[in-house]
């Protein structure tokens, strides 16, 4: 398994390592190129206009400015930006991330755990009616125009219902009043919802190994009742309790953009466990566990779904990919202030540092997660994990 | 060489019309979601070809219904009203502040810049723009008073035109290098494998956005780069994975022995056993591109006249788009193209993935 | 009733499939005593499996049973709804099925997946008493215990078919299937493991249903046995009156096509063409395309089908009767 990891680690240097060049090129290739534009800047202060040469090596010959491109990307350096001077782009980064990583933790959750279920019934009840409604919802959903469709659930649910707020991420009336800045309620609540999920997950992998069924029930039903309560106490005392009220303001309005990424990004999962069910119900263990005697419930998800769990799961890390790829959309619909906000305003604008700082970051987090989704594939399939002794 | 016999000729000629292509053919018409896809298809192509048949033919005066730079003076007469102010609603006439204007009203605060002498309960010729859908308009007209069937009709142009390009580009692409990298191996091979990983991995969309807003494309260059980038991607491995399948085979080397040329060899034996997953990718490609161009049009991005996500972009920065169903025509259409066309495509591709998948067939 | 803790009357089994209905099992019938051990043999696809997947009415989902009885210890489990069913299977019958390496869910330990079958029809069971119960299985089976806590991909071939006898025994059944226990194996190990089954199956008294393509092993292991072609039983009977006086044309084909180690050195006779299609009607002898003496009613098919009794317990399909 060590070996395993090693390896992936081995081969995932050179792509980086192209992915520096890709950007290199790609912020260079222009005539008159992202780097040169920076100089050109009225609000540069002279002083800065020498370091910007000096930095990125605008008098030398190119493959010494790839090499200062790549020890500036280690350092962060990314000059500053010009619509938000005199901040860096880091800083920038850091503010907007928090809200994206809100949205789209709870989005990447909600949509795969959707597509999950959707997918194990789909492929259980084949050549059913069920089946029909679904496949074609599912068809509906994937195939459909997302920035039309997202604009017309605004319009429909914000504007013509009123039922939800129409964009942003709070009202402003609200925090006028309030102690805390935006980004202190973010960071508080993405903590609550990392230790939720977390606990429930060692809930359910601690619960494995009970031996009776119906115990083994039992026990994940407390456990979830016990962190609904905790969750109670938690937003309603001590300093977490005073954020609540904002707390709350930001959460109803990740309602409608959660809902509308959901029922687009699931079907890409739904799809995929189907598939991978419909290969996984061929085999004969699937067999052996009917002729055991075990209840079709218990044969699709203790054997087909677990089974059928390895790729689905691996996808998981593809899905939270895919929907950065929409962020970029959805932020800009809902006027969530984002990283997707950040990274078109900043190419609207012309703001250059900006521009390539956000891509910069979406690449590495797009290749970090890539190499988890290998790693954690080696893991969850115990071929692989335990090396066979022959 | 011998003399060629007869049915090596025909053989030859049947190398398309294959048994083997019948009985897919059949097989896929089976599926009902490759039918209904390549319904779809078939309609928006021919959406797409009859448009320039309309004009030539003079059916369509260009001056008036070309998608671009056409304009239908339609003349009507708007009562002048003056609207409540947001407080008083709702009033005798008006449920809620939406309402005023009414149909065939317009407000004297649009009228006083043009017409300052005009008051309430006058008559104001104007042209009317964006007009709904008539019998001369079967969609109505746009805010610039163009026709929008017509613009439906381009955009199904260009989503074709983009689609295929790119797709039969990044196939052809991709099986070359997936040929080369199995063939050669070694560290060209290591390196093909390297970029396509990188490829596969990084965030489409960011990356599209970044390339159109730094080089401003044209459709023939989102064309390319789509292409492009889906050639060095994921088919890419693919392709090589059925190539070295191939080349271990036997007869590889008895046909390099008998003088095959390595060319030769790849034509011959590759591509049949290649063209099944390439036909898939090829759909689910142009999906893609179909959904990039509309996006990218949709943010403002790409230097394009006319195309459905152009539609969409003109809607909402004209301010329409909340106008709900009033102002539907501008709104539905062109996102209901765009849905339709690459929901099209995909389900052909998921009633060929039933062709070439038996194993997921119904029994 | 009888003693007999399997009785088959006249089963019919078809599938559905695109290219139409499949006779899989036409008028099968056969019964099994408490203890016996009963062989059925044929060539692939003559629909031995067939009846296996019956017996546990596990058969594949365009598969379905229009006529006929299975009674299992005195219950007609053809009759019974599904929830019945799964109590019937594998407390009452089960099956060490063909290829064992598939058999195993790969990603679950064996002891788990035994377990699983242990808690569904003994569900008052402590942990300890599982535990307890597999390890004798595994012992009985010759496996040391450790191996209840690894993968089925550290298994060997051997061991993992061994396991699934453990697994097949786990929930204390009258009666065992075992379709082609070793085909799957090299023959040291096929040795083994049919002494192995002999041994267990005296010690505590099964019935086994031995269901295989290969004539020595039933041979070896059956008390009584019966021959399927395209579906139909065409002989049954004492296994030693079988070898000693085959009387279907098929039969005699079959054993002269097997080598013997003791007596003269023959040609063998291998059996011309190939098993005729199950799909659509057929009438009379199915067997006459092939068969070397047939008669003229065989080919016309004018032939009554159904078993005749010939001498005690051996019955032959009618048309051979005649052919002599």
């Amino acid at each position: 398994m060590n070996n395993y990891i090693l390896k992936r680690l081995l081969q995932f240097i050179p792509v980086f390592g192209l992915f520096l060049v890709l950007s290199f090129i790609l912020f260079n290739a222009t005539p008159g190129n992202a780097f040169t534009n920076i100089l050109m800047n009225r609000d540069l202060p002279p002083e800065e206009y020498q370091r910007v040469i000096a930095t990125f090596g605008l008098d030398k010959p190119v493959h010494e400015r790839l090499f200062l491109y790549i020890q500036n990307f280690f350092k962060g350096d990314f000059g500053y930006s010009y619509t938000h001077f005199p901040k860096t782009p880091l800083d920038l980064i850091a503010e907007y991330l928090p809200r994206t990583l809100m949205l789209f933790a709870v989005v990447n959750i909600v949509a795969f755990y959707t597509g999950f279920i959707v997918g194990k019934i789909l492929a259980w009840k084949r050549g059913t009616k069920t089946e029909t409604w679904i496949t074609m919802t599912s068809v509906f959903s994937y195939t459909v125009f997302y920035p039309w469709f997202a604009l017309m659930m605004l319009w429909f649910f914000g504007y013509k219902m009123g039922w939800l707020p129409i964009g942003k991420f709070l009202y402003p009336e609200k925090w006028y009043d309030s102690p805390y800045s935006a980004d202190e309620v973010f960071f508080t609540m993405i903590k609550y919802t990392i230790t939720v999920s977390l606990a429930l997950f060692l809930i359910f992998i601690f619960s494995r190994n009970i031996e009776s069924i119906n115990l083994r029930r039992n026990v994940r039903l407390a456990g979830t009742a016990f962190l609904l309560a905790g969750s109670y106490v938690f937003w309603n005392s001590g300093e977490p309790g005073l954020k609540s009220t904002y707390a709350w303001d930001i959460a109803f309005h990740m309602i409608l953009p959660v809902m509308v990424v959901t029922f687009v990004a699931f079907a890409g999962t739904a799809l995929l466990m189907r598939t991978t069910m419909m290969e996984v119900l061929k085999e004969d263990y699937i067999l052996t566990a009917r002729a055991k005697g075990l209840s079709q419930r218990r044969i699709r998800d203790r054997h087909a779904a677990r089974t059928a769990l390895l790729p689905v799961a691996t996808s998981f890390i593809f899905t939270i990919i895919t929907i950065v790829d929409g962020a970029v959309i959805t932020e800009n619909i809902f006027s969530w202030p984002g990283m997707g906000v950040l990274l078109l305003d900043s190419l609207l604008r012309e703001d250059v540092p900006v521009a390539m700082a956000c891509f910069s970051f979406l690449g590495v987090l797009a290749l970090v997660a890539h190499l988890l989704a290998d790693i954690s594939y080696a893991y969850l399939d115990p071929r692989i994990r335990i090396q066979s002794q022959g | 060489m011998v003399i060629k016999t007869v049915e090596e000729k025909s053989q030859r000629k049947n190398k398309i019309f294959t048994p083997a292509f019948k009985r897919n053919w059949l097989l896929f018409r089976q599926s009902t979601m490759g039918r209904i896809g390549f319904a779809i298809i078939l309609i928006f192509g021919l959406l797409a070809v009859i448009q320039p048949l309309f004009f030539i033919s003079g059916y369509w005066s260009e001056n008036v219904y070309d998608p671009v730079v056409g304009y239908d003076p339609i003349e009507v007469e708007l009562l002048i009203v003056k609207c409540p102010k947001n407080a008083e609603y709702p009033t005798d006439k008006y449920e809620e502040p939406g309402d005023c204007p009414g149909k065939g009203e317009i407000s004297d605060r649009m009228v006083m810049p043009f017409a300052p002498m005009a008051k309430p309960g006058d008559m104001y010729e104007t042209f009317l723009q964006p007009a709904p859908p008539s019998k001369d308009h079967w969609l109505g007209t746009d805010s610039l008073g163009r026709d929008v069937f017509s613009q439906i009709m381009e955009g199904s142009q260009v989503a074709f035109a983009l689609g295929l390009m790119s797709a039969t580009l990044s196939v052809g692409i991709a099986t070359l290098l997936g040929t080369i990298a199995a063939f050669w191996g070694g560290r060209v091979d290591a390196y093909l494998m390297r970029q396509s990983d990188l490829i596969l991995m990084l965030p489409q969309l960011p990356l599209l956005l970044i390339m159109a807003a730094l080089y401003r494309f044209q459709v023939w260059h989102l064309a390319l780069v789509l292409g492009i980038l889906g050639g060095l991607g994921g088919l890419v491995i693919s392709v090589k994975s059925q190539a070295l399948q191939v080349k271990v085979k036997p007869f590889v080397d008895s046909a390099r022995v008998t003088g095959g040329t390595k060319f030769k060899i790849m034509t011959s034996h590759i591509l049949p056993n290649v063209a099944p997953i390439a036909l898939l990718f090829m759909v689910f490609g142009v999906t893609g591109a179909i959904f990039a161009e509309s996006t990218l049009s949709y943010l403002g991005l790409l230097n394009i006249d006319m195309s459905w996500g152009m539609m969409i972009y003109l809607a909402q920065t004209d301010g329409y788009i909340f106008s709900g169903l009033r102002y539907w025509w501008l709104v539905l259409p062109a996102g209901l193209s765009v849905t339709f066309l690459s929901g099209g495509f995909y389900l052909v591709g998921r009633g060929l993935d039933d062709v070439f998948n038996p194993r997921l067939r119904k029994r | 009733m009888s003693d007999n803790i399997l009785e088959v009357n006249n089963l019919y089994m078809n599938y559905d499939t695109i290219d139409g209905n499949v006779a899989a099992v036409q008028d099968v019938s056969f019964s099994i005593k408490k203890g016996e051990s009963f062989g059925l043999v044929g060539e692939s696809g003559c629909g031995k499996t067939s009846v296996a997947m019956s017996l546990l009415k596990i058969q594949a989902d365009n598969g379905h049973i229009d006529s006929g009885e299975i009674f299992i210890d005195g219950t007609d489990i053809v009759s019974l709804s599904e929830k019945e069913l799964r109590e019937v299977r594998w407390s009452q019958i089960s099956i060490v099925f063909q290829g064992a390496m598939n058999a195993w869910n790969p990603v679950i330990k064996i002891g788990e997946q035994i377990r699983e079958a242990l808690r569904e029809h003994y569900p008052e069971n402590s942990k300890e008493e599982n535990y307890n119960k597999m390890s004798s299985l595994f012992e009985l089976v010759g496996l040391d215990k450790s191996i209840l806590e690894r993968y089925p991909h550290e298994l060997s071939g051997g061991m993992k078919q061994r396991a699934i006898i453990a697994l097949a025994l786990s929930c204390d059944p009258k009666v065992i299937i075992a379709d082609e226990p070793t085909t799957a194996l090299d023959v040291v190990i096929q040795d083994q493991i049919l002494n192995e089954l002999k041994k267990i199956q005296k010690d505590l008294g099964l019935s086994v249903l031995y269901i295989s393509h290969d004539i020595s092993v039933i041979a070896e292991m059956t008390d009584n046995m019966a021959v399927m072609y395209a579906g139909r039983i065409i002989e049954k009977g004492p296994t030693k009156e079988i070898f000693s006086n085959p009387r279907h044309s098929y039969t005699r084909l079959l054993l002269e096509s097997t080598p013997s180690v003791i007596g003269k050195r023959k040609k063998l006779n291998a059996l011309d063409g190939e098993p005729p299609s199950l799909m659509g009607e057929m009438k009379g002898c199915s067997f006459s395309p092939r068969c070397p003496k047939p008669s003229k009613d065989c080919k016309d098919g004018n032939i009554k089908m159904g078993l005749i009794e010939v001498s005690k317990g051996h019955s032959v399909d009618q048309c051979c009767v005649n052919c002599g």
